[in-house]
């Protein structure tokens, strides 16, 4: 009787060596197993499982959810914008503004504008002229579709107490009305050197300098290691620590690749001197916004541009001359 | 064995020591050249845009800037037009002497809300920038009649150093983009001639949220 039990036992559990076979439903279904191999093919299943729920191939997914994988299945294995094909560019282009239509029901033109011929854009401040309104602070954040929740700002405006200009000193979240006596304002904002040191300290080159002079950042190659954000001496560059956050309504459709398209938590982004507006001729929306004139934006190769003008004959100044980032942003007085 | 490493130790340094001819000179030179220098080495004559500053502003009518001694080409936005009730000489037939002549009471009903502000009584008054005989004209000092469209004429005779900034580009604002033709704003679309100070206002924004980034603080 023992004898029987125990064979029965046994030969269940797949050791008995009595050379009885059991049936195909006993070896798939009732097989035993240890915890190791239970753990190993339960991981694999769910691991396959939840990839093809993902997945463009998924069988459950809708039509938009599969196209939307299938677009970032792409865009995930394409290169560095400096070494695309035209081709390329338009390709990932088109696949930007498809995304963008999925995820948000709206359109947005994402243009990959190449610089244009003889053309280096320079920027110029009148320190006189400026009376810390911060219009431009406003038309920069609307325009480049900074974050909301963080306040992200490109542009600081800088309220120095007359006699002296210690930046350290300054005050940059004044509230009251402007201009404020025995004060005067400046703005700093990316200057766009024309030696970067955050291009130079990139580890994966994914912020380099144009052909007009623009320095500007591939905001699907940056890593978001900050290195750049630590070489600059001017305080030029913004982190997105979190999503940034447009409101819908508020959101700047006509977009450039390189410049004011919706970013992604974890990289870098700054001032692209309104890369979307001024490759098309128009002046940033900084210089558009200012209503006293403060800011002059032109083509630094044309002799007969303002900006050449202003430096043929007002007394200009860069910040931090001595480091030799040579930028292309120049202070003057009245 | 000491001797030896000496030696090559001195070697390295004399051969390291070298100073690169050329390369780095000329290089050393270069960042040593005026901006001025380099700009206009870079300089492109003839430049063809792609865009004009005329498609951003197609309804805005302009008139070129009459700056006979001057090299400048700008154009600034047409006036007459934009004055409601311009000519003058429609309703005013009598000269202004003899409008001001007739007394607080009648002066009360025309242009009462216009207080001249502008320097004081001893520089100004309706008469200093106004021709008495022709009220659709501005004078200069020496009573040469000036266009309404060109009224920037008359406050460059005052304020010679911001009307030679303006003419150049680094006074006023430009209207457009910043690609030729340039179109300024001329001095009295942003400054009303008869109490031309800015008030003082409140900033566009609040910064309420200090960026973590911010270094200061």
């Amino acid at each position: 009787m023992n004898n029987e039990i125990d064979k029965n036992e046994s030969c269940r559990s797949g050791n008995c060596g009595c050379g009885k076979k059991e049936d195909g439903f006993d070896q798939t279904l009732n097989k035993t197993t240890d915890r190791r191999n239970m753990l190993k093919s339960l991981t694999a299943g769910l691991l396959t499982g939840a990839g093809l729920l993902n997945s463009s191939c998924s069988v459950t997914a809708s039509d938009n959810k599969k196209e939307k994988k299938e677009l970032e299945w792409e865009e995930y294995f394409k290169g560095n914008y400096q070494v695309m094909t035209d081709k390329e560019k338009e390709d990932t282009v088109k696949r930007l503004e498809r995304l963008y239509e999925l995820n948000n029901g709206t359109h947005a033109n994402i243009s990959s504008q190449e610089a244009q011929k003889d053309v280096l854009y320079g920027y110029a401040f009148n320190i006189s002229k400026c009376q810390g309104y911060m219009d431009c602070v406003n038309a920069c954040v609307q325009e480049n579709n900074q974050d909301r929740d963080s306040q992200m700002q490109y542009i600081r405006i800088h309220e120095h107490e007359n006699g002296q200009m210690n930046f350290e000193l300054a005050e940059d979240d004044y509230y009251h009305e402007v201009p404020a006596q025995g004060h005067f304002y400046m703005g700093t904002q990316c200057f766009h050197c024309e030696n970067p040191p955050c291009v130079e300290v990139c580890p994966v080159k994914a912020t380099w300098k144009e052909k007009d002079g623009i320095v500007v950042i591939d905001y699907d190659w940056c890593i978001g290691c900050r290195y750049c954000m630590a070489a600059c001496p001017y305080d030029g560059r913004r982190f997105n620590w979190a999503t940034p956050q447009v409101p819908e309504e508020e959101v700047n459709e006509d977009q450039h690749y390189l410049g004011n398209r919706l970013r992604k938590k974890g990289v870098m982004e700054k001032c692209t001197f309104c890369i979307q507006r001024s490759r098309s001729g128009k002046n940033p929306a900084c210089v558009e916004a200012c209503p006293t004139g403060a800011r002059i934006f032109g083509n630094l190769l044309d002799p007969n541009s303002d900006i050449r003008w202003v430096l043929a004959n007002k007394k200009v100044f860069r910040l931090k001359e001595d480091l030799g980032t040579e930028p292309k942003f120049w202070y003057f007085m009245d | 064995m000491k001797l030896v490493v000496l030696l090559i130790m001195i070697t390295g340094l004399v051969v390291s020591c070298n100073n690169k001819p050329n390369e780095s000179e000329e290089e050393h030179h270069g960042g040593h050249q005026t901006l001025q220098k380099k700009l206009e080495a870079m300089s492109v004559d003839s430049i063809s845009y792609d865009v004009s500053t005329e498609e951003f502003f197609k309804d805005l009518k302009k008139v070129l800037a009459e700056v006979p001694d001057t090299e400048f080409e700008f154009y600034v936005p047409e006036r007459s037009s934009m004055i409601k009730s311009f000519p003058c000489s429609n309703c005013h037939s009598k000269s202004l002497d003899e409008l001001q002549k007739l007394g607080e009471e009648e002066m009360k009903k025309a242009h009462w809300n216009i207080k001249l502000k502008h320097a004081d009584a001893d520089v100004m008054e309706c008469a200093t920038c106004h021709n008495e005989n022709n009220l659709d004209e501005l004078k200069t000092i020496t009573n040469k009649g000036i266009s309404i469209n060109h009224s920037y004429q008359l406050c460059g005779q005052c304020h010679s150093t911001q009307y030679k900034d303006w003419q150049g580009g680094a006074h006023g604002k430009r209207l457009g983009g910043w690609t030729p033709p340039r179109v300024v704003n001329s001095c009295v679309n942003c400054h009303d001639p008869h109490s031309p100070a800015f008030e003082s206002k409140w900033p566009a924004r609040l910064n309420t949220v200090k960026l973590k980034q911010q270094s200061s603080d």
